[in-house]
């Protein structure tokens, strides 16, 4: 789905159902996953070539746009990229490029994509890592009051607040603070070229120009981390052993910090790891709006043209990066949630 | 009614079911607001015509100057043609409502149908199918989507496949815990046991059951798919032609609406988005929670 | 109630930011030291390389312009041909044989010596490497040898007598940086400085955020009066703008009509309108061919008949489309190379101009066996109904506007018109492969008319593989040997009547009607800068010239005070800091107090 949270109000939070559980299950169950990802991941590679390879645009005459170039060069060139040898022979060499690791060479920037990507990948981690970081500070905070004080004002407010922000369209909500703060933070970018050198200074510039973007998405995301910690804490709180600790007169604050918040914890960490690929892809439009030279940004730039090569690694990248944070996600539930352990 | 048929008892007790979950709905504030606010918003879009005149949204029979601030004619201003932003807000609505539908109807179709299959045959066709779920979910949808909406010709349905065929693997892992569920009662056996064919059971027994869960699933994602339109028009993909919300949000930002402050031009489509799309969660998860058992506890 | 006080918190943090940044000056002129002369550019397009082998983007070539001379450039005012590294030139008799001589005493930013060596490395490196010829290989294809018999002296044979000797836009790379290059394809140029002989120097680049380009001192024509130039990059206009107004950059360009309307009666914002090179027009396919004369595409085949090509180019309104659909941001157009371009720009004598008349279009079809049908659509000579399908680009935001008003003009001769909306990548698809009956064009043109000339010609046809450069599938007799005279005209003046033939034989053909020029739409912070060097002046452009005069001649504006924009940020950033550290601080002292109450 389309935007940064989108599946994420109705996330698959439950258990996962053990095949074959018993002695042994999960390993059994985790090689399974394991497996299934290896093959989605090879579904991936084989979809990334042929899904771009259908888009309008030719490649050739988006490299040489403006440039007064013969039908010559333009075969030359065509001949250059190997565009011109039948698919199922570029398929191959496609192939036979990402078993040695190499993702090739992007068609307009001319430099090898693994390289554009390692230079996107650190502000799109740094965006996302501290929106995410904020938002879960944020949702769990809200989404505990929330839970314990049900039906009062404050939940009703606090709820509302974070759904209605969760429904407005991100690029939307990015252009409103852009506009209403003035001033205050730049338009632009990840740091400002004329920021004396040295760490201070440069990290501070960069928390000004990250300022922005990061409170966009920690609006747009939080909401479900709040709602996420608010109904699993209401059904901690129904718990034998939380009515007992209350009937043995434990405060209510006790009770709530250490009982019933730590097991409520954890759908919230499975949600965190679902959620983290996608988001990555998710912030193509707060990218596009503040202009943050992260992935998203690359993915859509890539899409102009189309930039196979870099259409094609970006997509193995952004899909092997949600994969990967599926099996984090599986295998903290094995770990970390007892009753599942006990299966 | 001496005698009532099997199906007309089925039907009372469908009947009866239906009023026990709105007696329940009713008891949820947000829920009620989301729909109330539903119902209003869907009269107006489909009343437009009747309440509205339609010419206004044509370029040369705008009567007002570009980018008017409010005032006692043009509540809420006029956009850089000079036409009325709240009549444009209004129609508007028609077109975002149509897309988030649509695309809504595509992908729950699309989930049903895999969900439904997965868990009713089971062993390779499940294995399979659930396989194709799973790699479906890690796609990034967004960049999927972009493409998807590039290869096809510009238009509203261009962005209604792009939107469905991205977002229905969620409902389907839904439909498919669901359908397990169900198939496992009792009374399925029964119908086997009776002779039931696949045809028989999925039609007369698995879907009346999973149906309640899908609507309610389908209700959050119409407000996934409007906010998933106006994304792909922001980036420049949706159809011109169609006044979606999205598309005017897109107008108003290459018309200099920004630059300019006009604000009665770049609040109300969004703020239009962030209202339905809250109705459509509100009321939806309403739903969800009078209907499955596990959330109703709480 | 922690919800209180957080929200307190809040308030108070933000009350605070405000306070400092009132305090500073929000807004003022912005420089990171107070003797450093900055100017700051907006970038709206992607810069793909700046390789200047490979770089053919509209961004890229405007860097190339700034960091490397060229042979020679064009002039400031008029853009006519004028001295760059070479200062004298002359052909031979035979016409094929160019002497250059090159400046004294210009050495490239490393202080090295610029010689004709360079000059001569650069063309046959170009002629001789294939990957080197990527981006500008066109200018020397007709190249026989170069050669530099003395380090003044640059002698370029020619295979053919070639008129486009004085716009070579080629940039001119240092001999001895480039020569340890191995893989021309692979080399990014972005080892800093980067030796050049233009007016800036690069000195930092970090792709789509910003570049940074220092005055070069040894630049033959002197120094700029700035220090510093910064291209910062925008994803969205809009934000472009928000940054001049914010004072975050010093100049914006490409904005659009509504952008530049609505920045009219800013403070401290000058506006230019500037003629722009480039040419809209209206294509309709006469026959898509290939260079082997096969027909591809799926044009109608109607409109291989001129007389009803003319019809529909006398029912275009050019005039009402500048007025509504540009906002007046543009000239109506006439002939097919931009005003801008004076000495060869051409618009139809007033017995031959045509005018947008729909009774006489009607006449005329009525007269050419176009009868109507009873739904008054007429129908062509096979008897079918003469609908159109008019093919518009989404990315470009006139297709759109102009596609109503041209589907309402063409109704009222008979003429019905589907509009069909489609992407950048579908759009340029179906424009090389001919499926289209009419469609948006847009081509910009240089000081030297050759290029736009050449793709009207037989020899840009595409092949079969689709490499092509034609606009719109032409290939005229009468046109092709007007080309070839006018590339072997070195006489300026006769070359001008030859290239202005050709567009009255463009205006006879109608395979395209031209519909706009339309302006280039520019913005700055008069209170920071001021003086830039306008190209042609008046009335040109400063961003995107042929040349680097609008940079090379800003300067700051007498009113800048020189303040830290960069000190605002620290602080911005200080405040950011602060409130991150404080809510981590809460967190462990609530932790602590918790700790404290579960001892009890």
């Amino acid at each position: 789905m389309i935007g940064p949270v989108s599946t994420a109000l109705a996330p698959d939070l439950a258990p996962p159902t053990t095949p074959g559980g018993r002695g042994g299950g999960t390993v059994r169950h985790l090689a399974t996953k394991l497996g299934g990802a290896v093959v989605s991941l090879l579904m991936v590679i084989v979809l990334g070539f042929f899904l771009f390879r259908v888009l309008p645009g030719d490649p050739v005459k988006t490299i040489t746009r403006g440039a007064p170039v013969g039908p010559q060069q333009l075969a030359a060139l065509r001949h250059e990229l190997g565009l011109d040898k039948p698919i199922a022979a570029q398929f191959v060499d496609y192939l036979a490029q990402l078993a040695r690791g190499d993702l090739g060479e992007s068609y307009q920037f001319r430099v090898p994509v693994s390289t554009l990507i390692g230079e996107r990948i650190g502000p799109t981690v740094l965006l996302v890592g501290v929106a995410t970081a904020l938002a879960i500070l944020v949702g769990l905070w809200l989404g505990t009051r929330a839970a314990w004080r049900r039906g009062s004002r404050f939940d009703r407010i606090s709820t509302g607040v974070a759904l209605l922000l969760w429904s407005a369209p991100t690029f939307w909500l990015g252009l409103v603070l852009l506009t209403v703060t003035g001033n205050l933070f730049p338009s632009q970018g990840l740091i400002n070229p004329n920021t004396p050198a040295g760490f201070l200074p440069q990290t501070l510039d960069l928390l000004h120009h990250l300022t922005l973007p990061c409170l966009t998405l920690v609006a747009v995301l939080y909401a479900q981390y709040l709602l996420v910690m608010r109904s699993s804490l209401l059904e901690e709180m129904n718990a034998d052993y939380l009515v007992t600790a209350k009937a043995k007169g434990l405060r209510d604050d006790l009770v709530r910090r250490r009982h019933a918040v730590p097991n409520a914890m954890l759908p919230t960490v499975t949600l965190i790891f679902l959620n983290l690929g996608l988001v990555v892809s998710g912030a193509v439009t707060v990218e596009t709006v503040f202009s943050w030279p992260g992935l998203g940004l690359l993915t859509y730039q890539a899409l102009q043209g189309p930039d196979l090569p870099l259409l094609q690694g970006l997509f193995v990248v952004l899909a092997g990066a949600v994969l990967v944070m599926n099996l984090i996600a599986e295998l903290l539930y094995q770990v970390i949630d007892p009753r599942v352990r006990a299966t | 009614m001496s005698t009532p048929s099997p199906t007309a008892i089925a039907w009372q007790r469908r009947r009866a079911a239906v009023g026990r979950v709105w007696q329940e709905f009713l008891s949820d504030r947000g829920g009620l607001f989301g729909l109330a606010a539903l119902s209003l918003i869907v009269a107006l879009a489909v009343f437009a015509p009747l309440l509205s005149d339609a010419s206004g949204l044509d370029p040369t029979h705008a009567t007002g100057r570009p980018l008017e601030a409010p005032s006692g004619h043009f509540l809420l201003g006029t956009d850089n043609l000079g036409r009325s932003v709240l009549l444009q807000v209004w129609w508007g609505a028609r077109i975002s409502l149509l897309v988030g539908v649509l695309a809504t109807l595509v992908s729950v179709g699309i989930g049903t149908l895999v969900g439904v299959a997965a868990a009713h045959f089971g062993g390779w066709t499940s294995a399979v199918l659930m396989r194709f779920t799973d790699f479906f979910l890690v796609l990034p949808s967004l960049v999927l989507a972009i493409a998807l909406s590039t290869v096809l010709n510009r238009g509203i349905f261009a962005i209604v496949l792009a939107v469905g065929v991205t977002s229905w693997p969620s409902t389907a892992r839904l439909v498919r815990a669901q359908t397990l569920a169900v198939e496992s009662r009792p009374y399925i056996e029964r119908a086997w046991a009776l002779g039931a064919g696949h045809v028989h059971v999925i039609i007369r027994h698995v879907l009346p059951a999973v149906a309640a869960l899908v609507f309610a699933n389908t209700t959050l994602t119409v407000a996934n798919s409007i906010i998933a339109e106006s994304t792909l028009s922001f980036l420049g993909l949706g159809d011109p032609n169609a006044a979606s919300w999205g598309e005017m949000l897109n107008a108003a930002l290459g018309s200099g609406a920004v630059t300019y402050g006009a604000w009665w031009y770049l609040l109300p489509p969004g703020l239009a988005i962030a209202l339905v799309v809250l109705a459509f969660m509100l009321a939806g998860r309403a739903l969800e929670t009078v209907l499955n058992p596990r959330l109703r506890e709480r | 109630m922690g919800f209180r006080r957080l929200a307190a918190g809040l308030v108070a943090t933000a009350l605070a930011l405000l306070g400092a940044s009132t305090a500073t000056g929000a807004g003022a002129p912005t420089a990171h030291a107070a003797d450093q002369k900055v100017l700051r550019v907006a970038v709206t397009t992607t810069v793909a390389s700046l390789n200047p082998f490979l770089a053919s983007h509209a961004a890229d070539t405007e860097f190339g312009r700034l960091m490397y001379e060229f042979l020679t450039a064009d002039d400031q005012k008029d853009q006519h041909p004028i001295g760059g590294l070479a200062d004298k030139w002359d052909v031979a008799k035979d016409n094929l044989t160019w002497t250059f001589h090159v400046r004294d005493g210009m050495t490239w930013s490393d202080r090295q010596p610029i010689t004709s060596r360079d000059i001569a490395y650069t063309y046959n490196l170009m002629l001789t490497n294939p990957t080197a010829g990527t981006a500008n290989g066109n200018f020397v294809k007709n190249f026989d040898t170069v050669t530099a018999p003395d380090e003044h002296t640059v002698v370029i044979k020619t295979k053919r007598p070639q008129a486009t000797m004085l716009a070579l836009d080629v940039p001119i790379v240092p001999e001895h940086v480039w020569s340890k290059v191995t893989d021309i394809g692979k080399y990014t140029n972005l080892q800093f400085p980067v030796v050049g002989s233009g007016p800036f120097v690069l000195t930092d680049y970090k792709q789509d955020q910003y570049a940074t380009l220092k005055a070069n001192p040894t630049f033959f024509r002197g120094r700029p009066a700035i220090d510093e130039l910064q291209f910062i990059h925008y994803d969205n206009p809009d934000a472009a703008v928000q940054g001049l107004l914010k004072g975050d950059v010093d100049l914006v360009s490409r904005l659009t009509p509504a952008q530049f309307n609505a920045l009219q009666g800013k403070p401290n914002i000058a506006l230019n309108k500037a003629q722009g090179h480039r040419l809209n027009d209206l294509l309709i396919n006469p026959g898509a061919q290939t260079n082997t004369h096969e027909r591809i595409g799926d044009g109608n085949p109607a409109l291989a008949d001129v007389t009803l090509r003319q019809a529909i180019a006398q029912a275009i309104d050019a005039k009402t489309l500048v007025d509504k659909v540009y906002g007046g941001y543009a000239e109506v157009g006439s002939g097919y190379i931009p005003p801008v371009f004076s000495q060869y720009h051409w618009s139809p004598p007033a017995d031959q101009e045509r005018g947008f008349d729909l009774a006489a279009a009607n006449r005329t079809l009525d007269a050419a066996g176009y009868p109507k049908g009873t739904d008054g659509i007429r129908v062509d000579k096979t008897g079918k109904p003469l609908t159109l399908r008019l093919l518009g680009d989404s990315g470009t935001a006139t297709d759109q506007p102009s596609s109503q008003y041209v589907k309402s003009w063409l109704g009222q001769i008979g003429i019905g018109v589907d509009v069909q909306m489609v992407s950048s990548d579908k759009f340029s698809d179906a424009g090389v492969a001919g499926r289209y009956d009419l469609a948006f064009g847009s081509w910009g043109a240089n000081p030297d008319p050759d290029a736009v000339l050449a793709v009207q010609t037989c020899a840009n046809l595409p092949d079969a593989a689709g490499n092509g450069n034609s606009e719109n599938f032409l290939c005229d007799p009468d046109y092709e040997r007007l080309y070839a005279e006018q590339s072997a005209e070195l006489d300026t003046a006769k070359r001008a009547e030859i290239v202005k033939q050709m567009q009255a034989r463009l205006y006879e053909l109608d395979t395209s009607v031209i519909t706009a020029y339309p302006n280039q739409l520019e913005a700055y912070r008069s209170d920071h800068v001021t003086g830039f060097g306008l190209q042609p002046d008046p009335g040109g452009v400063i961003t995107q010239q042929n040349g680097y005069w609008g940079y090379y001649y800003a300067k700051p504006a007498a009113a800048a005070e020189q303040s830290a924009g960069a000190g605002l940020g620290l602080l911005i950033g200080i405040a950011v800091a602060v409130v991150l550290v404080a809510g981590a601080a809460l967190l462990v002292v609530r932790r602590r107090r918790v700790n404290a109450d579960e001892r009890e």
